[in-house]
């Protein structure tokens, strides 16, 4: 006759339902099927249970739980998808991956997290219990790092970014400032000025080239010299002299 | 008479006058050269402040009726000055009256000051125009503090543009007493924007002649795209709307056409030196009558087309922001009240603020002070002007455009060129008198000369790169060329038509033309613009005293904005130094001819004594 092995976290009124061997068989099979109607009765008054002892756990304002704001229509305009149920799911799906990931374990499922109090507006609070004992909540901090740790992975479940999809507590790590070796503007300031500096250089060069082809042109006939100082120059002045203003006549010109 | 002509002849020698005077290719060179002088920054970024200020479209009244009775009169004197004499500004007035060569010293004297501050706002365009090849402009959003937890500080409580202007490009101290180091990159901007100047003067006005066809036309091609951009962006028409509808009770202010004159005046850029100087590279008969009448009318055209572009770009930028403040105020409300997110949209949040407000009191009362107002008139007005409008009201609205980085490269390279075609005008305006004068033209070419100003504005101009340097700047840009300028401009106004003779002058332009002086030349240059002049200077003194003790904008770091602070004693003090040294080189000058006539004069007695005696 087998003899039901009662579950080590049992009411203490199943262990006592242990038939002793010596009993007759009808006694024996009223007992295996008490046992059973009262396993089935505890199961049903456990899983019945649960959900109320959870709704206790998850609370507004709760000590270990965060509020979530997702702004769908913000982020997406058109194409935005509706809130659902199974939009519901996949949060909660999403949050016990990134429990996973940060314990670094396999342990965690969607019963693990638990949300009440959502609204119209899209938002909810979440919580989430231990898998071992689910009456003890895992505590803010770490709740805190897991989710830090997966963001972009849950924002990209749902086609939202930092902004759209707010945890209320948590501010989103910034990303880190790419510094390259030299600033870009240097590069471009370096194009310019070596570039006007050439500019500079060319145009010194050819007047002084200039100049030199000049005065190798003016040394091979020296004629130029006795020329110039015919036509009165001297220095560079012109020495015909200016028209004197103080010889003309106060009257307008006349026509002719 | 005979005394009267060796006189002659011998200014001519001492001023080494030569036949071979460099000329421009052709009278366009001429027109261009003056319009990329006039055409400058100022009619990017003053001409549209005084619009908006003194009521919009109503202001155009002002503005045209002084152009017409001071500008145009007034430019038409200098060019007609450098033209005739073909000096620089000392020569041409020693030679039209030898007492008050001081005008010429004194507009060199100005035109050095500016030299001196204003390519630093071209170091400031290159600066923002090199990082513009970003992929994020670096004015966009504010840069991550050092544990990443969230923004700078400063740049938290100001604007990142803003934070972008007095913190990096500037890295501006607290107060004009606190020096600091100077800022590289600052530093090699500069260095660059001299360079370029030089490499445009190096070979006088033949570079010049052909750099200007390009400073001069560019702009305008930049404007235009710009105004095609500028009103097909959202918004832009409430900007425009706004700066067109006139304010007619504003012409009852007199300061508007008090405004309206120094505009013209400033915007034409009369009294520094440069329209003498490039006139005297022309040719004796060239029509500077029918010139000076297209040249200003091109500024002011100008001044209004960029106003236009403007004011799109505020209406933009204040659409932009009046709309995010909607936005923000949207999602407060969602947030606070739970609400799903389609039930309010941007166009019915006030209409929801009243309708919650009503049904839900309490919990409208605990937002507080976080509700904003949002109020497109209000940013509308937020009138801003000179360095403030160019680098941050318009980086603000250029970072919020699409494919921001083209228009910003376009902007910085259309701010650059039309500071490099003012800076042009003002460096020549130094060079020409110098390289004049015969000491200096006997010892070194051209090109040195022009080297060792560059170099020595250079020099000088770094300390416009210092922490403090925006200070310096703004009070050289207050105090350095306004008051002096008018002087000078009424002294010169005052001799030619008085002490020279408007006869004197009539029959010079009439040399140069061939035909007489019109009579609405004659009247407005001997008698209504020396009045109106007058009346400005008087203005000038009268609004500098009752102002009490000179104030400048410092940048409070901690606050995140500027505050209205008093300049030290030793400030004021060197604001005084720079009024009064370019207006004292006249009434100087004049008591130095003065003793050294007397002197000439006594000393020739003496010799016509020895001969007669010997």
């Amino acid at each position: 006759m087998p003899s039901l092995t009662v579950p080590p976290g049992a009411p203490p009124i199943l262990q006592s339902l242990t038939v002793p061997p010596g009993a007759p068989p009808i006694l024996q099979s009223l007992a295996v099927t008490l046992e059973r109607m009262l396993v089935r009765i505890l199961v049903l008054l456990y899983l019945a249970g649960a959900p109320a002892l959870a709704q206790t756990l998850c609370q507004p304002n709760a000590s270990n739980g965060y509020r979530v704001r997702i702004s769908i229509k913000t982020a997406l305009g058109n194409q935005a998808y509706e809130w659902n149920e199974n939009e519901m799911f996949l949060f909660r799906a999403t949050m016990a991956f990134a429990m996973r990931r940060y314990y670094k374990t396999e342990t965690y499922n969607v019963d693990n997290i638990i949300v009440c109090n959502q609204t119209r507006r899209v938002s909810f609070w979440f919580v989430v219990i231990s898998p071992e004992n689910p009456t003890m909540l895992i505590p803010k901090a770490d709740v805190e790092k897991a989710v830090s740790m997966s963001r972009h992975r849950i924002n990209n479940a749902f086609l939202l970014t930092d902004r759209t999809l707010e945890f209320l507590g948590i501010y989103p790590t910034l990303a880190e400032p790419v510094n390259p070796d030299t600033p870009p503007w240097l590069i471009v300031f370096g194009v310019v000025i070596g570039a006007v500096f050439a500019g500079i250089i060319a145009l010194l060069v050819s007047s002084l080239l200039q100049k030199r082809r000049k005065e190798k042109g003016m040394m091979e006939d020296g004629q130029d010299e006795e020329d110039r100082q015919m036509k009165g120059v001297e220095n560079g002045i012109n020495l015909d002299g200016i028209y004197n203003r103080g010889f003309t006549d106060d009257d307008r010109f006349t026509k002719l | 008479q005979a005394f009267y002509k060796l006189h002659a002849i011998s200014l001519d020698s001492t001023m080494g006058k030569d036949a071979a005077r460099a000329e421009w290719d052709n009278p366009m060179q001429f027109v261009l050269a003056c319009v990329s002088y006039a055409v400058g920054l100022g009619n990017v970024w003053r001409f549209p402040y005084l619009c908006q200020m003194h009521g919009g479209g109503g202001f155009l009244i002002p503005y045209l009726l002084m152009l017409v009775l001071l500008g145009v009169p007034l430019f038409y004197m200098e060019l007609a000055i450098g033209q005739k004499m073909r000096l620089g500004s000392i020569g041409a007035w020693r030679a039209i009256n030898p007492y008050l060569g001081g005008v010429g010293l004194a507009s060199v004297v100005t035109s050095m000051y500016l030299c001196l501050y204003y390519n630093v706002i071209n170091a400031w365009s290159f600066w923002y125009l090199f990082h513009s090849f970003q992929s994020v402009l670096p004015w966009a959003e504010c840069p991550v503090n050092s544990n990443l937890t969230g923004h700078v500080e400063e740049c938290e409580r100001a604007t990142p543009t803003q934070y972008f202007f007095y913190r990096e490009t500037l890295d501006i101290s607290g107060s004009i007493e606190e020096n600091g180091g100077i800022h590289m990159g600052q530093a090699l901007c500069l260095l660059l924007a001299w360079m370029i100047v030089y490499l445009f003067i190096v070979k006088g006005v033949k570079s010049t002649g052909k750099v200007v066809y390009f400073t001069a036309t560019f702009p305008y091609l930049v404007l235009i795209i710009y105004l095609i951009r500028g009103v097909t962006l959202h918004g832009a028409i409430n900007g425009v709307k706004y700066m067109f509808t006139p304010k007619m009770e504003q012409l009852a202010n007199p300061t508007t056409w008090i405004n309206a004159a120094t505009q013209i005046f400033f915007s034409l850029g009369l009294g520094f030196g440069s329209l003498i100087a490039f006139a005297s590279y022309n040719q004796y008969n060239n029509n500077f009558e029918k010139q000076a009448i297209v040249v200003s009318m091109v500024n002011s055209s100008t001044s209004i087309f960029a106003s236009i572009v403007t004011f799109s770009i505020y209406g933009f930028k204040a659409t932009f922001n009046y709309e995010s403040c909607l936005e923000r105020v949207r999602l407060l409300l969602l947030n606070t009240f739970d609400l799903a997110e389609d039930t309010i949209s941007l166009e019915n949040v006030i209409h929801w603020i009243a309708e919650l407000n009503r049904t839900h009191p309490e919990q409208f009362a605990s937002l507080g002070g976080r509700l904003e107002t949002c109020d497109l008139e209000a940013e509308l007005d937020t009138a801003v002007e000179g360095t403030g409008l160019a680098f941050i009201v318009y980086s603000e609205a250029i970072k919020n455009m699409p494919v921001s980085q083209l228009w910003s490269v376009l902007y910085f390279i259309m701010l650059l060129l039309l500071g490099m075609g003012s800076m042009l005008g003002n460096v020549i305006a130094v060079i020409t008198p110098l390289s004049d004068l015969k000491f200096i033209s006997r010892y070194m070419s051209t090109k040195t000369l022009n080297g060792l100003v560059c170099l020595f504005c250079l020099l000088l101009g770094l300390g416009f790169t210092t922490h403090s340097g925006n200070y310096w700047f703004t009070m050289f840009n207050d105090y350095g060329a306004t008051f002096s300028l008018l002087f000078i401009v009424l002294i010169e106004v005052i001799t030619v038509c008085y002490i020279y003779g408007i006869k004197r002058f009539e029959k010079d332009v009439e040399d140069m033309l061939g035909h007489r002086l019109n009579c609405y030349w004659k009247i407005m240059l001997a008698g209504v613009s020396p009045i109106l002049l007058i009346a400005l200077f008087i203005f000038y003194i009268v609004n500098y005293i009752q102002g009490g003790t000179p104030t400048y904008q410092a940048w409070n770091k901690e606050l995140g904005k500027s505050v209205v602070t008093e300049y030290p004693p030793y400030a004021q003090a060197f604001i005084g130094l720079l009024l009064a040294s370019s207006v004292c080189c006249i009434p100087l000058t004049a008591l130095y001819t003065y003793c050294k006539k007397r002197n000439l004069a006594s000393g020739k007695r003496e010799r016509t004594v020895s001969t007669v005696s010997a």
